[in-house]
Formats: C-alpha cells, sequence, structure tokens
C-alpha cells in the first residue's frame, strides 16, 4: 500500500517535469532556430513480491511477477527537425535548408547555431543577437566592409559585388548523437563538422521555431490530466491507507 | 532533474511579459504604417537556458528593420525622398543632431528648410527672400529661382549613413539618435559609394508592410493565450499538489 503511494506520487513529479518542457517549447514558439525539447518517460524500479503462505512452518516462497514502481522522467533530447520559413527581406537575416548550423564565438568557446538573425555591429563585426562574433569557414570573426551584402547559397559573402568571407558552416551526420544544447540557442558538438550533405543557406528568410503548436496543446492537455489522476490516485491510496489502521484487526 | 512548478510558472509569466511588450512593438509599427520614412522594428525573442535548466524565453531586443521602403511622388518640390542608404541630419532645439529618412521640408518665415516638427535641416547653402522653386538633384545640389528669374545652384545636402543604422536610438517624432550600437556617423555627397541618391517631389513610405504585420499580431496573440493556458494548468497543478491530502 505504501509502495502505491510512492508510485502514484512519482508520476506527479514526472508530470511536473513535463509541464516544465511544454512551458519552455511554449514561451519559445517565436523564437527563431529554436529547437523544441522533448521529454521521455521510463518506469521507474521493479519489485518483485513473493506469495508465502500463512503457515509460518511453510517454506514455500513464490515469486508473482513483477511489479512497477512507479514512472520517472527519461533522456531528455533535442527535436532537431527543420523549422518553416519566414520571408523578412532583412539582408542579415539567414537561413539554412537542410541539415546544417552557423558557428559562432562566445566567451565559453565555439557554438553552434541555426538562429540566422545576424547583425553589423558598430564595428562592422557580423554579430548574432546575442552580440556573439560569427565565424568564417577558417574559424576567423567576419569583417563586413562598408556595402550591400549579399549571401550565396554556399555562404559565400559578398559586400558590393567582391569577395569578403565565407560563413563557417557545421554540419552533423547524427545531430541528436553529437551535439549539446548549452546556452539559449546554441548547440555545443566536434570542432569540425562529421556530416557530408551540404545545406544551403537562404539570405532574407529565418527559420521559425520547430515547436509545433497543435502538439504542444494536446502534451499539455495529456499532462495536466494524468497529474490529476495522479493527485487522485494518491488520496485513494490514502483513504485505503486510514480504513486499514481504523477497521483492520478490529473484533466486533 | 527535480523541477519547481514555481519555476515552471516564473517561465510563463516571464513569457507572457515578453509577448506583451511585443504587443507594443507590433501597435507601433501599425500605427506608423503612414509614417513617410518610418523603419518597422522587430522583436527579438531568445532562448533562455542556464546550465541545462529551461527559463523559457526573454525580449533580447528590438531592432529596426532597415529596408528601403517604396517611393511615391508628390506635387512639391521640397519632398526629397532618398533612394539608398542614409539619412538626413536636422539640427534639435536642444543643439543635437538628430537623423531622419523622412524628407517633407517646408520653409519656415526664417527661410530655413525645416521638417514636420520645425527641426532645421543641416545643409550647406542659404535661401533667400523670394526664392522659388526649390529642387534638388540626385547628387544632393539644391536650385532655386530668385526674384528675377534666374535660376541658380544655392547650396548641397549630404548624407549620413552608419554601420549598424538598425541600431540608432528611436528619439520620437521620427527621428534618430546615434548610439554606441549604431557606431559612428559618417558623411557623404548623395550617389557616392555607399550612399544613396535623392529625389525632389517624392516621398519614401514606411517600410511596414500591414499583411506582415496583422499575420504578426495573430501569431502573437495565438503564442500569448498558449502561454496564458500553460500558466493556468501550472496553477491548477499546484494547487492539486496542495490538495493532495483530503479533508
Amino acid at each position: 500500500m505504501i509502495k502505491g503511494l510512492y508510485s502514484a506520487v512519482s508520476a506527479m513529479v514526472m508530470n511536473a517535469t513535463r509541464q516544465q518542457a511544454i512551458s519552455h517549447n511554449i514561451a519559445n514558439i517565436q523564437t527563431p532556430g529554436f529547437k523544441q525539447v522533448l521529454t521521455t518517460v521510463q518506469g521507474f524500479m521493479q519489485d518483485q513480491p513473493v506469495y508465502t503462505s500463512g503457515n509460518l512452518q511453510s517454506t514455500i516462497i513464490e515469486y508473482v511477477g513483477n511489479l512497477g514502481l512507479g514512472s520517472q522522467i527519461g533522456q531528455e533530447y533535442v527535436d532537431y527537425g527543420q523549422g518553416a520559413m519566414q520571408k523578412t527581406d532583412n539582408p542579415l537575416d539567414l537561413a539554412f535548408q537542410g541539415n546544417g548550423f552557423f558557428t559562432v564565438q562566445t566567451p565559453d568557446g565555439n557554438r553552434y547555431t541555426r538562429d540566422g538573425r545576424f547583425l553589423r555591429d558598430a564595428e562592422n563585426n557580423l554579430v548574432t543577437v546575442d552580440g556573439y562574433q560569427v565565424l568564417d569557414d577558417a574559424g576567423q570573426p567576419i569583417q563586413l566592409p562598408d556595402g550591400e551584402i549579399s549571401v550565396a547559397y554556399d555562404g559565400a559573402i559578398t559586400v558590393n559585388g567582391e569577395a569578403v568571407a565565407t560563413l563557417g558552416i557545421g554540419v552533423f551526420a547524427d545531430p541528436a548523437a553529437e551535439l549539446q544544447h548549452t546556452e539559449g540557442n546554441l548547440f555545443t558538438g566536434p570542432a569540425a563538422s562529421t556530416g557530408d550533405e551540404v545545406p544551403q543557406v537562404v539570405q532574407g528568410v529565418l527559420e521559425s521555431s520547430n515547436a509545433n503548436p497543435s502538439q504542444l496543446m494536446t502534451q499539455l492537455v495529456e499532462v495536466g490530466r494524468s497529474y490529476e489522476a495522479a493527485q487522485k490516485l494518491v488520496q485513494n491510496q490514502d483513504e485505503l491507507l486510514g480504513k486499514t489502521i481504523a477497521s483492520l484487526g478490529r473484533i466486533g | 532533474m527535480a523541477s519547481s512548478l514555481f519555476q515552471t510558472l516564473n517561465i510563463s509569466r516571464q513569457d507572457i511579459i515578453s509577448h506583451l511588450l511585443d504587443l507594443d512593438v507590433t501597435s507601433s509599427n501599425l500605427a506608423n504604417v503612414n509614417t513617410a520614412g518610418y523603419k518597422t522594428t522587430r522583436s527579438n525573442f531568445q532562448e533562455m537556458l542556464n546550465e541545462q535548466m529551461k527559463e523559457g524565453t526573454l525580449l533580447r531586443s528590438t531592432q529596426a528593420i532597415t529596408t528601403q521602403g517604396t517611393i511615391r511622388t508628390s506635387t512639391n518640390s521640397l519632398d526629397w525622398a532618398i533612394q539608398g542608404e542614409g539619412y538626413f541630419s536636422v539640427t534639435l532645439p536642444d543643439g543635437t543632431i538628430g537623423y531622419t529618412r523622412d524628407g517633407q521640408f517646408a520653409l519656415d518665415a526664417d527661410l530655413n528648410l525645416v521638417n514636420a516638427s520645425g527641426y532645421p535641416l543641416v545643409w550647406d547653402g542659404t535661401i533667400e527672400e523670394g526664392m522659388t522653386n526649390i529642387s534638388v538633384s540626385s547628387t544632393g545640389v539644391v536650385t532655386a529661382t530668385d526674384a528675377e528669374g534666374v535660376t541658380a545652384e544655392v547650396g548641397t545636402v549630404q548624407l549620413t549613413r552608419f554601420p549598424n543604422p538598425g541600431g540608432l536610438t528611436d528619439n520620437g517624432n521620427n527621428i534618430l539618435l546615434e548610439s554606441d550600437i549604431s557606431g559612428v556617423a559618417q558623411t557623404g555627397d548623395p550617389g557616392s559609394e555607399n550612399f544613396g541618391t535623392l529625389s525632389g517631389y517624392h516621398v519614401e513610405n514606411s517600410n511596414i508592410d500591414l499583411a506582415q504585420e496583422m499575420t504578426h499580431l495573430i501569431t502573437l496573440q495565438r503564442a500569448l493565450s498558449m502561454s496564458l493556458r500553460a500558466f493556468q494548468q501550472t496553477d491548477t497543478m499546484i494547487a492539486e499538489a496542495i490538495n493532495l491530502r483530503k479533508a
């Protein structure tokens, strides 16, 4: 009976964690390049209840199968699926069509991102909205001369028709295994590409968040009801426990 | 990793605040659809993630999108539109220089070229009493016809550009100010390298796309109601946890 109580509570704890991930995805539905975080649920430990006869002299011990002791949150993973493309016509908004990541320099080291909201800063560096410098294919920050910027499909940047640099593009054969989600919208991973796909860079376009509203709302309902059911279960267990204490062993 | 429902409540709270700010930005864009030379502003949301701790979103910055607006013709020779990069400079009442793409000028009582707010245009030249037909060439040469009917050059107008024009500070009244983010002002003749050209009898429309702004308003509203749903549900979950022990 106590086991059942803890099982039910474990489902509440698990759903509270899922609720956090869903709220995070909902909050970032308008963050370009955002990749939704998915949670998994798995069974908690298993117990093996045994049957023994009431006879104290008996040595018969029978296993009666497995008893789950509730659920727990499993591995969290990032969904690297492509988000919808949104046209902005801003020359420094870039997006990837296909598997690819921009390389940016942060105080903590190089990071990969799908968020192509770039700016020219006061010193003519190409930077992200967070102010991190965007790196070229040699791992160097990109300096832009004055003039009109155009970016080709292969990431080659030209200003007023003259070649300036080529964007450093990371391509990973299995992003889910090779990349890690660290700071907001940024990922760490291997120093060099491991994939051989050739993604296309599109100018004047942003990749929207890949969180899907209808999926999120369904998950929200699922989590809400599941939490509620677990709470009812805790109350039932408590009630049963109360009855046991109060009435079991009462004679007459 | 354990997570607190109160932390989740805070994710949605932060999200709702960000969306309300974005609503202000979008309203301002919609209100300026017909403001000459006005540039649309975009809200830049960014994911907040700290040491694997999910913290939702943050409105990191707002950014003016400085693409060219469409040009319309007018009947006023003092309506000067910029085609390409650059800003007109005007002197604000406190003496600082403000920058604007709105080139609808007029002559005031003291024969100064002023914008709609009465701020004088910074240019090299003077207009004499009785001059008419003041016009500008594509390279910024201002000509006028004097009382005797002779048309002659009376001065020149220069344009100012910035490395990052999207980072100029909005001073209201369609006036922008230089900032640390915009970079240092560079002045040059219209039509020279990296500077736009001028055309009289023309006005630059705002670059706001009404359809795009309305679409943004719809997505914004839906995103806001989703955050509210999540907030309410987290609240319900907290209440359920509190009521675990039946009375």
